[in-house]
């Protein structure tokens, strides 16, 4: 936190300049509303925690709702992060390695996020140890959990290798008394190299398992396809490459990192391309449900025709089609604002994606007959119902906020105190 | 969870409880249930019972009544045949290879050496996967904490807490003194029939057997423990 406080001790002479350029206001105004965020998301957490989930818009009938949802979208963020930066640094793209520092760290900051939104989703939240204490083997929820957790340990050291030798030249005890010596440097080298190897499977792996979840379930016709995995990471390829893509260019603006627009074009191409591959896997999965024209297709049919017909236009239309035309016309891909801005519009239509696949999966039950499913809570309206149109709630989007703005809060710090950018690059 | 309270049966007159004894079963039972629908009236007294026995807080069932066709106790318009009408009560059916039993995360959820899928509410962290992966729909989650027409808890089982999820036990605080689940007992038409799945020449693997017991979704393999058997009216109402 001095850190934040004192952003001049041996800094890099373009964070200070830049300090004194945005001057120091800006950031504190930032930091004093990110906390005061956290504050309205805890007290909503203490409020749902007394009363019960009763407070948010799920029910029997929609089980799982926003938390889960953005669990979801943020390991997807998380895994794609990773990749993009393993992957540049596997296959050797020299180009990409400005952006590889802030890759990394947001990749590590989205795992977090993503894991700490698993704790407001569970009814009994003073119990999680007990998913330590009897895990049970053939539960998708532990595989993932686990995964979560080798992962986030991964990513929290792929970023200190990255800040580690500044930090050392620094004199930071944070360098965990590492040195900077040809020696200690080649052998970083090395293990940047072997850590690459391991972050991309894990990050594969990551958001693979988290398809699981879903996918595995034959209680979910909209889920259960070999599609979700693939289709998971193609998601998470656009998201997490869009949310870099984003943050790149933000931190530019600050003067924390630096890079060509050559790069931004590059990265947009990449983007289009992964985009073009999500809008390949939702086709493919749509026609295989639909061809048959079974009564299984119902799911899949209702987001076409139904009451969800809005959500899937945006997804695909605005999520997918709209940011793939403005990254295939060169023009506007050399220019970095409509980069950005299809970042903005792919990120978005990922969430809306991920929207669908929880409402569209969980509203309707499987077995439709009247009267439905119990609702679950006393209340003045129907008991019962056979479609459940859900809403999160004030207190669910309260919970969200906090914690984003934690990840925010984490974000700005990290990239505030380590250096963005590694030495070489510029 | 489902310790007994005070012995449920102990208050049943002689007759009562001669009603409700389960009969010859296996050396090693496996717990069962038949749905006759030809015989259900969709009176729904079943799944009030079942309320009051287990304690079911207000908003959820554990027990309830579907009625076949699109409303609710409204005849239903089957081409070449004519209005029909069926009723399908639908509770936990204790599946063989049950997927709320894989996804539960704590092994909150898990099977009893005698087939029936149980429920342990101190162990729940209340995340609902097993509602996710509970291809019927039976599972009730205590959203807020469970609120009850009466301050008194009048069922026979322990009432479960805020945050777990909850669901039918057929009634093991019963089988526990040899009585069959309350549902079974009370059911005005005789349309339930519980018994030992193991015993093959017992009612249920009879009845399964000679009415051509159907499982519900069986395309989902759960290998259920409650069957249904098939109206056989064909005749226009
Ligand atoms: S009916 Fe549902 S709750 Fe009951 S055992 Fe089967 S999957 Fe589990
Ligand atoms: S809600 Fe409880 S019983 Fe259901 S899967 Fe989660 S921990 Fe297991």
């Amino acid at each position: 936190m001095s850190a934040v406080t004192s952003p001049a001790a041996g800094r890099p002479s373009l964070a200070s300049r830049a300090a004194v350029r945005h001057g120091r206001a800006p950031l504190v105004a930032w930091l004093a509303l990110l906390l005061a965020l956290m504050g309205i998301g805890a007290a909503a957490f203490v409020y749902q925690f007394s009363t019960g989930l009763i407070v948010t818009g799920m029910r029997n009938t929609v089980m799982w709702g926003q938390y889960i949802l953005f669990f979801m979208f943020f390991v997807g963020l998380s895994a794609g992060g990773l990749i993009v930066a393993s992957a540049g640094r596997l296959f050797g793209v020299k180009a990409f390695k400005p952006i590889t520092r802030l890759a990394v760290l947001e990749a590590t900051v989205a795992v977090i996020l993503a894991a700490t939104f698993i704790l407001p989703d569970l009814g009994r939240p003073e119990r999680i140890l007990n998913i330590v204490l009897n895990p049970n083997p053939t539960s998708p929820m532990i595989w993932d959990i686990t995964i979560v957790m080798v992962y986030l340990a991964m990513s929290a050291f792929y970023v200190w290798l990255y800040a580690r030798a500044d930090l050392a030249r620094r004199g930071s005890w944070l360098a965990l008394g590492t040195g900077t010596s040809p020696r200690t440097m080649a052998r970083e080298e090395r293990v940047k190299s072997a850590m690459a190897w391991i972050a991309l499977p894990a990050a594969v792996m990551l958001h693979t398992i988290t398809a699981w979840i879903f996918g595995l379930q034959i209680s979910r016709g909209f889920w259960y396809t070999s599609i979700m995995a693939p289709m998971f990471i193609a998601s998470a390829l656009v998201s997490g490459l869009g949310l870099v893509i984003l943050i790149a260019l933000v931190l530019r603006r600050l003067g924390r990192v630096h890079f060509q627009n050559d790069l931004v074009a590059m990265l947009g191409g990449l983007l289009a391309v992964f985009i073009a591959v999500e809008a390949f896997l939702l086709m493919a999965e749509y026609l295989t449900a639909l061809y048959p024209g079974a009564p299984e297709a119902a799911a899949a049919g209702r987001m076409l025709s139904g009451p969800y017909m809005p959500l899937f236009i945006a997804e695909v239309v605005g999520g997918l089609a709209l940011p793939f035309l403005l990254l295939a016309i060169r023009p506007l891909r050399r220019d970095p604002r409509w980069v950005g801005v299809a970042a903005a519009i792919a990120i978005v239509g990922i969430f809306v994606h991920r929207l669908n696949l929880i409402l569209n999966g969980l509203s309707y039950p499987n077995i439709e007959l009247p009267p439905g499913l119990p609702v679950g809570v006393a209340q003045a309206g129907p008991s019962f119902l056979q479609s459940h149109w859900y809403v999160p709630t004030i207190v669910e989007w309260a919970i969200v906020v906090g914690v984003l703005a934690f990840g925010a809060l984490l974000f700005t710090i990290a990239a505030w105190y380590l250096p963005m950018q590694e030495p070489d690059a510029h | 969870m489902a310790d007994p309270k005070v012995s449920p049966v102990e208050a049943l007159s002689p007759a009562s409880r001669a009603w409700g004894e389960i009969g010859p079963r296996s050396d090693k039972p496996h717990w069962g249930m038949v749905v006759d629908q030809e015989r259900c009236i969709g009176c729904w007294s079943c799944a009030i019972i079942c309320k009051s026995e287990n304690d079911v807080p207000l908003g959820m069932w554990w027990n309830r009544i579907l009625t076949e066709g699109d409303g609710l106790d409204q005849p239903e318009d089957v081409r070449g045949v004519g209005l029909e009408m069926a009723w399908l009560p639908l509770a936990c059916q204790h599946c063989e290879n049950a997927p709320c039993v894989k996804v539960c995360p704590v092994g909150a959820t898990y099977h009893r050496s005698d087939g029936l899928v149980m429920q342990d509410t101190d162990r729940c962290i209340g995340c609902r996967y097993c509602m996710i992966a509970c291809p019927y729909g039976v599972r009730n989650f205590n959203w807020g904490v469970p609120s009850r027409p009466t301050p008194h808890e009048t069922g026979m089982v322990q009432a479960r807490p805020l945050g777990t999820v909850e669901k039918c036990t057929m009634c093991v605080q019963r089988l526990a003194e040899d009585q069959v689940p309350s549902c079974v007992w009370s059911c005005p038409a005789g349309a339930r029939i519980f018994g030992d799945l193991n015993d093959a020449g017992g009612r249920v693997a009879t009845l399964i057997r000679e009415r051509e017991g159907y499982e519900l979704l069986e395309e989902a393999g759960t290998k259920p423990s409650v069957r249904y058997l098939p109206p056989r009216r064909r005749t226009p109402l």
